[in-house]
């Protein structure tokens, strides 16, 4: 038995997007992967409502949307607690919710993180663009028209009308209310810094600028000494690749990135950490480790 | 050749850090050998580094790097790709920057027209934006610096130059490249498969049209009756 489910956004919120795990096998022509920012919280609410991990699920961006249901289903809300409500009644996060026709979801005060995923069980009817529901960041009218919600946006998904036993234990939930350090990799110009620069980078405190979003995080602090000997001939970037521009300023490339820079690359966010750093917001302070 | 590793899920091959045509051969030769490997995610070619994504619940990045080595014992064999012949209009408003780019190369506008359409151009890498290919090498005469001020928006199909670099911008986008022509030709398709028309390793002639010739083309194009013209050689 399935049933149809409609969400009809009232309110886009700030930033919604329909995304999935990416858009992988066309980066030697120049597309971005795109892709939710968290993976991990992502996947938690498929999993919620029997959803392959790689099915579309909605990223929701610090101010939510409203969304009126018609049909019946399925909801599961991770990542980030941006204070959702099902007609007036808080939503408890991490857990399966009932949706039936009229239903009224809202999104309220940001309490912790940056980024909730919404998953609802079935299939969505949503045209993919390469293989992937996810938003494109260049063209998205263009090339993934119904990722990108907007006021009376509308999607449809093909509900199950069963749902699979499926507990997150409380281990596996990421740790939203202590976040600011982050585990970095060598990158491939990193034998060429300075030790000042190396004790500069790793002993500050650096603040996420306002011009940061899916592209990259933008930091604001400078590494000091920094002088690369010799030119970045342009190469490959990927998400999580950490920058530092000609004036010393740090970038962490995020899932909507180009795929080729020539900018220096100090390290590599580990992928399990780039998650924590994708639930963290403007103004708020990092610092990074190395690791293993 | 050194296999560097680049985060968790990518390994970056560097080759000898210069731009050359035999140095992107051996990426490009590298690249279409990985692409398709069980556990291979994406690949980004580039002009003497490739880029490669692996699913290490596929495999490991030990196998992978073994299996790169063993790639590179083999020599690498001459493919030219396709060459495909695309029409630009260097005409008026389709060649904003030819001014400039007489006076900076110190060329009359002709010479220009027949020195960048004298020779194929290798597709060395894409990026930048989606599809935008970087072709080159620009014989040294037309080779000129980029504008001082940026566009904000150059159209789809805009012809520039920038060093030894030439490029057709896929899209409109910002650019601050110095623009001689114009093609009428779409080198991003979205509704395609593969949605980008010049790949990594393939070779690009341009050859002058006039601006009736350009409109020609465009209403073919939108016809759906345009083909694209490939070289043999």
């Amino acid at each position: 038995m399935t049933d149809t489910l409609k969400l009809h956004f009232l309110k886009p919120g700030l930033l919604t997007t329909v995304q999935d795990t990416g858009r992988f096998g066309y980066q030697h022509v120049g597309i971005p992967m795109n892709g939710a920012m968290d993976k991990h919280s992502a996947r938690q609410a498929n999993e919620l409502v029997g959803n392959a991990p790689t099915d579309p699920v909605l990223e929701i961006t610090l101010m939510g949307p409203t969304i009126k249901v018609e049909g019946s289903g399925f909801m599961a809300i991770t990542g980030a607690n941006l204070s959702p409500t099902c007609n007036g009644e808080p939503i408890e996060m991490y857990a399966p919710l009932e949706l039936d026709e009229g239903d009224e979801i809202r999104f309220g005060r940001p309490q912790s993180g940056c980024r909730a995923y919404l998953a609802v069980g079935g299939e969505w009817q949503v045209q993919p663009w390469l293989e992937s529901a996810s938003a494109s960041a260049v063209q998205p009218d263009e090339l993934t028209p119904q990722s990108l919600i907007k006021k009376s946006s509308v999607i449809e998904i093909v509900s199950n009308d069963a749902l699979p036993e499926h507990v997150i234990s409380k281990e596996d939930i990421l740790d939203l209310s202590d976040l600011g350090i982050i585990r970095i990799l060598p990158g491939p110009e990193f034998s060429q810094l300075s030790n000042l620069s190396v004790a500069s980078f790793f002993s500050q405190e650096f603040i996420i600028s306002n011009d940061s979003n899916r592209m990259g995080y933008r930091l604001n602090g400078k590494v000091r000494g920094f002088e690369p000997k010799q030119e970045v001939i342009s190469s490959g970037i990927i998400p999580g690749t950490i920058q530092i521009t000609n004036s010393g300023q740090p970038i962490v490339l995020m899932a909507d990135a180009q795929t080729s820079g020539g900018y220096f690359r100090l390290g590599n966010v580990i992928s399990s950490d780039l998650d924590l750093l994708a639930q963290m917001k403007p103004g708020e302070k990092v610092r990074f480790v190395l690791t293993e | 050749m050194i296999i560097l590793p680049y985060g968790d899920s990518a390994l970056l091959v560097n080759f000898e850090q210069r731009i050359d045509e035999s140095v992107n051969q051996r990426v490009i030769h590298l690249q279409k050998t990985l692409v398709g490997q069980e556990g291979i995610t994406y690949t980004i070619p580039a002009y003497c580094s490739l880029t490669v994504g692996f699913d290490a619940n596929v495999i490991s990045e030990n196998q992978l790097r073994e299996f790169i080595l063993d790639i590179e014992h083999i020599d690498a064999p001459v493919d030219k790709g396709t060459t495909y012949v695309v029409p630009v209009c260097y005409e008026g408003d389709f060649a904003p920057d030819m001014d400039e780019v007489c006076e900076l190369t110190g060329l009359d506008k002709e010479e220009i027209i027949k020195l960048h359409t004298s020779t194929p151009y290798r597709v060395f890498m894409l990026g930048f934006i989606a599809g935008f290919a970087y072709l080159g090498k620009l014989p040294e005469a037309l080779q000129c610096p980029r504008k001082q001020t940026p566009r904000k928006a150059v159209p789809q199909g805009a012809v520039g130059l920038a060093g030894f670099q030439t490029g057709i911008y896929p899209t409109e986008a910002p650019g601050g490249w110095q623009l001689i022509g114009q093609t009428p030709l779409k080198t991003f398709d979205p509704s395609q498969d593969m949605p980008v028309r010049l790949q990594p390793g393939d070779h690009v002639l341009f050859k002058a049209i006039s601006e009736v010739e350009y409109e020609g083309i465009s209403d073919s194009i939108k016809f759906g009756t345009y083909e694209w013209e490939v070289e043999n050689d």
